[in-house]
């Protein structure tokens, strides 16, 4: 870490070099770090908010100082900070029994779904398709995809959530011609 | 974990950096150092002194007063300014200042005990005046929570709410501060009373406000 603060003091005059050099080895950190304190699909997500703070935040570093603290501050205040956002969007327990039979056909053509589904993290799409479309259980569909029951139902959150957000922000074309 | 959006991050973060000017404590000190007094120096242009200033600086509870406030307010400031770097918390600097104000307190007590004109209660409080002081200290305040405001935008406090309490506390003994060269009153319990009210209404207006303004 002692050579993070000398690549730091390079980046602060703007050496883009030393920068991505730093960058790329506070990841494998910052990806331990988070990978110990977060549900594994919001890893990813932590590690490049982190990396953007401590971009934006760079000018903050003393280098009269050690690294290793102040990259660590970041680092915690970043996982507070998605922990608040998670407990903001915390996951109602979706019952077992919630999935019905298949009739997507009557709601949205498969075309649209696809590619909505296509947008969404693997993860997600796998779940989704399996317990609302072809109307597998959490168990099922646990076993199946190797992830934990619970993993399945934040994903299936997680993925209606976006696919929600992803809708309300872009109409569907043709919703104009009264559909 | 993919790594492929990290590194289309990281490259997008190197490509073009450009050179940062370092955050300097020091330097944002001096800046708020000379915003005061500039305030002072307008204060004091458009409103003028009290005009028994030379009589008042005779007087302890003056005194008292002014460095109560004045303490406050560099207690505050070095607090709020510190909390602006990550590895900083600013909650020893709050218990400081809520030591000093307890210390600002307990003195103006004593002060007001060994004093010999002792008037009925509500009379001394004065609360039509009571509350224009706590507007003009309020108003007084502004420059300060906007300059404190700003530097917490720039810095990177990892503590947001204690932050801007720290920033309110600070901007509200400022304006308290730069309002005693103006405020006809000594009486301790008229000056305990209503610019703690002042600062309580400025500090909560901070943490209420700040943490939003300045998320990073």
């Amino acid at each position: 870490m002692e050579e993070w603060g000398s690549l730091m003091l390079a980046a602060q005059a703007g050496n883009g070099g030393a920068y991505r050099r730093l960058l790329a080895e506070v990841r494998p950190w910052l990806l331990r770090y988070y990978a110990r304190r977060l549900p594994p699909p919001s890893v990813d997500d932590a590690v490049q908010e982190a990396m953007i703070a401590l971009h934006t935040k760079r000018h903050t570093y003393d280098p009269d100082r050690p690294f290793g603290p102040w990259l660590a501050a970041i680092a915690r205040y970043k996982w507070i900070d998605r922990l608040r956002a998670m407990k903001r969007t915390a996951a109602d327990e979706l019952p077992d029994d919630l999935s019905v039979g298949d009739h997507e056909a009557a709601v949205t053509s498969a075309t649209v779904l696809t590619a909505l589904l296509g947008e969404l993290k693997p993860a997600q799409a796998e779940v989704i398709r399996l317990v609302k479309l072809s109307g597998l259980s959490i168990e099922e569909t646990a076993a199946r995809t190797g992830q934990s029951a619970s993993l399945v139902k934040v994903n299936i959150h997680r993925g209606l959530a976006r696919l929600a957000k992803r809708l309300a922000a872009e109409p569907i074309e043709g919703r104009d011609d009264g559909e | 974990m993919a790594s492929e959006p990290h590194d289309r991050l990281i490259e997008r973060l190197a490509h073009g950096l450009k050179p940062v000017r370092r955050r300097l404590p020091l330097r944002d000190a001096a800046i708020l150092i000379g915003l005061g007094i500039v305030e002072i120096a307008i204060y004091i242009w458009v409103s003028g002194m009290r005009p028994d200033m030379p009589e008042a600086m005779g007087l302890m509870a003056f005194w008292w007063k002014a460095a109560s406030l004045g303490v406050l307010a560099v207690i505050g400031g070095a607090t709020a300014l510190g909390a602006l770097d990550p590895t900083r918390s600013p909650r020893r600097g709050l218990r400081g200042f809520a030591v000093a104000a307890a210390v600002a307190i307990a003195a103006g007590w004593a002060i007001d005990a060994a004093s010999a004109g002792v008037g009925p209660l509500i009379a001394r409080l004065d609360w039509r005046e009571g509350l224009a002081c706590v507007r003009a200290v309020v108003l007084l305040s502004i420059p300060a929570l906007l300059a404190l405001g700003l530097l917490m935008r720039r810095g990177a406090p990892t503590d947001p709410g204690g932050t801007a309490a720290a920033v309110g506390l600070t901007a509200a003994a400022w304006g308290g501060a730069v309002f005693v060269l103006a405020c006809p009153h000594d009486d301790p319990l008229y000056v305990a009373l209503w610019f703690a009210v002042s600062i309580a209404i400025v500090a909560w207006l901070a943490r209420l406000v700040l943490p939003r303004l300045t998320r990073w």
